[in-house]
């Protein structure tokens, strides 16, 4: 419906770094997985990219309010640390948020010994790793396939951001000031007005859909578009995507598929 | 059981002391026994506000360091004996006091007083940390400014995280007649981005700062201002009564505001 202005980009390196800085939920035969992003010792260069515990500690949060109905009661939990340091306080702390989403904390995953020492004085059983186990796990490496797609029911408040190696549905609205970068597609039962970032490792028909479609930015794949000056009124369901041309266009989501076969006659 | 109630935005100047020395001196007239604590520490103000500056001995830091007891840092309001102040300490800055510190004095709090009010700094760095800490609900002061209802969604995100989850919005400093010609964000824009049940709308009022300088609150007023009126009536939601939103309108519908209207809208 509206054709909004857009400029490729190159894909940033550090969105490949960054990645892995964020909590992620996993379910994995019936258990949940929840990853913690590595604390990568000794690598003073990227400090300012590595998470301290408190903003670790609100992603969880988040991440649990915003996802709770997805979980049996009584699932069981395993924490991959990682080379992440936790004390018996912060495992706590862990196992105590984790319980009020009725989910129960009963493996710890570690490479370091000090963790371990502490999830098993703790009562949880331990596997330490070898430092470089978390290597071999997939992350950050190309051509894997999209993880399941992430469900939130939740209001993306500024500040919040949501990574995932897959497509991403919100149930809510995306505030200014908050980023939604999603390998696959990105769906909005709501209002879309911060930054959207479909398609992020470089898959361009990948789309964006918002009940109310007022972003910030939106991206897909390489390419950058802000929205129209002056948006619609009144707003209707719309779909981004990338067109045949190269540009990210803004449709009405009842035309989406009509525009999309006259572009691309089969 | 008490109520423990962090005054917070994000931004700064957008009237979070102000409101808490309002609100607990509404409260305090009501028949409740109200602590406020100031939890801007080495930027404090609100014994500014509450005009009792020069009755401090000591601080809330003095009594976490045991130089004397919580009771002798608590200054009795001069006006109302059921209001009591915790005063920061001045001479130090935030990164002084712990999140289970400020745990432990409002735990002590909660033993004497109905509602404690904790005033806190702007940002969301350790002092915000510290000033959430105890709460258990939160009063949201927002301006009708895209600063500052941003950075309002982003503290709600923080306490919704810190799993404070009974959040309440106060909307300060409006301007019905800007909000009228479309130059302001109305009430129903700032609700919308934050979605969070609104508890009062303050009209932008030239007194707020004569009170500020006399370090009278505005709800001690003998002929209550409008915005005395507005934090009066925060005051009685908070205690649960249903009361009206003020008609910001009215006032403002004079002869002169419309004879501008007109001549604006000729000129446009």
């Amino acid at each position: 419906m509206t054709d909004s202005s857009s400029v490729p980009v190159v894909p940033s390196a550090t969105s490949e770094a960054t990645r892995d800085q964020q909590v992620r939920f996993k379910s994995e035969g019936g258990k949940l997985l929840i990853l913690l992003p590595p604390e990568g010792e000794g690598d003073i260069v990227n400090s300012a990219a590595i998470l301290t515990w408190a903003e670790i500690w609100q992603q969880l949060k988040h991440r649990l309010d915003a996802s709770d109905r997805f979980w049996q009661p009584e699932t069981v939990v395993h924490l991959i640390a990682r080379d992440r340091l936790l004390d018996a306080r912060q495992l706590q702390q862990l196992a105590e948020a984790l319980l009020e989403a009725q989910l129960h904390l009963k493996r710890v995953y570690t490479s370091r010994r000090q963790t371990a020492v502490a999830a098993a004085t703790a009562g949880y059983s331990v596997e330490q790793q070898s430092p470089l186990a978390h290597l071999n796990q997939p992350s950050g490496e190309g051509g894997q396939a999209l993880e399941e797609p992430l469900y939130l029911e939740t209001t993306l408040r500024s500040g919040a951001e949501v990574q995932h190696n897959g497509t991403v549905v919100v149930l809510g609205d995306v505030n200014p000031g908050s980023a939604i970068v999603a390998a696959g597609d990105i769906l909005i039962w709501g209002r879309l007005r911060g930054t959207a970032h479909a398609g992020s490792r470089g898959n361009a028909r990948c789309v964006i859909l918002a009940l109310q479609m007022e972003p910030t930015q939106i991206r897909i794949a390489n390419f950058v578009a802000r929205a129209p000056e002056t948006p619609p009124e009144p707003y209707t369901p719309e779909v981004a995507y990338v067109s045949e041309h190269g540009t990210i266009r803004i449709t009405r989501a009842a035309d989406f598929r009509r525009a999309q076969f006259e572009e691309n006659p089969k | 059981m008490s109520r423990i109630i962090v005054v917070t935005s994000g931004k700064g100047g957008v009237g979070k002391t102000t409101t808490t020395a309002n609100l607990g001196m509404a409260l305090a007239r009501r028949g409740r026994k109200v602590a406020v604590i100031d939890a801007d520490f080495g930027l404090r103000n609100l014994d500014l506000l509450l005009g009792l500056e020069n009755r401090i001995v000591y601080t809330a830091l003095d009594v976490l360091a045991g130089q004397c007891r919580l009771e002798q840092a608590l200054v009795k309001d001069k006006r109302h004996p059921n209001l009591v102040l915790l005063p920061a300490a001045q001479n130090r800055n935030k990164e002084s006091v712990t999140p289970e510190q400020m745990k432990k004095i409002v735990g002590a709090l909660t033993q004497a007083f109905q509602y404690i009010l904790i005033d806190c700094p702007a940002g969301i760095e350790m002092g915000f940390q510290n000033a959430i800490a105890a709460a258990r609900e939160s009063l949201i002061v927002t301006t009708p400014e895209v600063s500052a209802v941003r950075d309002a969604d982003r503290v709600v995100g923080l306490l919704e995280a810190a799993g404070i989850k009974n959040n309440r919005l106060i909307i300060n400093r409006i301007r019905p007649a800007m909000v009228q010609a479309n130059d302001m964000m109305s009430v129903e824009d700032v609700q919308e981005i934050l979605a969070v049940p609104l508890v009062g709308i303050v009209p932008d009022d030239e007194r707020v700062i004569v009170s500020t300088n006399k370090g009278e609150p505005l709800v001690l007023a003998e002929t209550l201002s409008l915005a005395g009126q507005a934090f009066d009536n925060i005051a009685r939601r908070l205690e649960g009564e249903r009361v009206e939103f003020l008609d910001l309108n009215v006032p403002n519908d004079t002869f002169f505001s419309k004879l501008r209207k007109v001549l604006s809208t000729k000129l446009f």
